[in-house]
């Protein structure tokens, strides 16, 4: 009985996992690591596809002073991720939220691969427990005949 | 449960379709029709203090009461260069009008190209200069040129993300003035 239910216990924590991990508050590091994160965290305004990290760009520029400006003044880096967003809407960011509808986006992939691993799991238990062809009379008939030769 | 495996297998499939939802969904919202609308689109304009190219300081609560033209550029910048004579006309019609005031706020250049792009340019308008690119920030801008009108209220009712021409500027004083 355990063992039938321990493969959903199994599917189950990993589920809560998945959103826990995905729901936790970043935790927050010395300024140095808050100001990396959020400089890889946002996009450069006026590139294709570049952190502020990673651009050389005047606005880029300009919001590596600024968060580094904000940290000073003692905000958030959830503060500094709304200031942001508050102008330039959520593509500012270059990962999705993971609230609301970008929780969903992190953790549907995820429960898709852990139910399909599971699924998996499951047929090739029964088809250990059930072989897929059961031999008839005759073939049992032909398999005695073949030993006796 | 008589077939787990089957059971799995769909709920992974429904799951499979709603991230297919979700991006499909996604998809339609085109980053770069995003990035030309302002997310400040009618809301309170952010309030600036700057310095003045002729030393003195322009903010926004010295203009509140007229529709302002805050356009914002650099001397390198080669669209901003093309959008000018657009902007010289603009400002030659308008700068007599009681209600209209307009500001060039230069996100990132030295003064002194600054200075020497105004004198032969003979530009009329007030020219700021933002150090280390805030209000350009507080903007939202995301390049070079943009423009932005201010009603009186103080709100923003128009943008334009890229060279303006003079039809343009003047579709967004009238909704300014509208407003």
């Amino acid at each position: 009985m355990a063992r039938r239910w321990a493969p959903w216990l199994a599917l189950g924590l990993l589920v809560v996992a998945v959103v826990v991990v995905a729901a936790w508050p970043s935790s927050s590091g010395s300024d140095a690591q808050r100001i990396r994160a959020l400089e890889h965290e946002f996009k450069c305004p006026e590139c294709q596809g570049l952190s502020v990290a990673d651009s050389e760009a005047p606005t880029s520029k300009a919001i590596r002073t600024d968060i580094r400006a904000r940290i000073a003044a003692g905000q958030s880096d959830a503060q500094i991720r709304q200031a942001y967003i508050d102008r330039y809407g959520e593509s500012i960011l270059l990962k999705p939220q993971q609230d609301g509808l970008g929780l969903v986006v992190w953790v549907l992939p995820v429960l898709a691969l852990g139910l399909g691993a599971t699924g998996i799991v499951f047929a090739m238990q029964r088809a250990r427990r059930e072989p897929r062809l059961h031999p008839t009379e005759a073939d049992e008939d032909l398999v005695a005949r073949a030993r006796t030769r | 449960m008589k077939h787990p495996a089957r059971v799995a297998a769909i709920l992974a499939g429904v799951c499979v379709l709603a991230f297919a939802v979700v991006l499909a969904v996604n998809v339609g919202n085109d980053p770069s029709e995003e990035a030309r609308t302002s997310e400040l689109f009618g809301k309170a304009a952010p309030a600036f203090d700057l310095p003045t190219l002729d030393g003195s300081r322009v903010t926004l609560d010295g203009l509140v009461g007229k529709v302002v033209v805050v356009n914002f550029w650099n001397t390198w910048c080669a669209p901003c260069q093309e959008e000018h004579p657009a902007l010289k006309r603009f400002y030659a019609r308008h700068q007599n009008d009681a209600d209209f005031a307009m500001v060039g706020i230069v996100r990132d250049d030295t003064r002194a190209a600054v200075r020497k792009w105004v004198a032969a340019e003979d530009i009329g308008w007030t020219i700021a200069i933002d150090p280390d690119s805030l209000a350009a920030l507080d903007f939202g801008t995301r390049g070079q040129p943009e423009t932005y009108v201010i009603s009186p209220g103080g709100q923003i009712v128009a943008s334009k993300f890229g060279a303006a021409t003079v039809p343009e500027l003047e579709t967004m004083l009238a909704t300014g003035r509208r407003s």
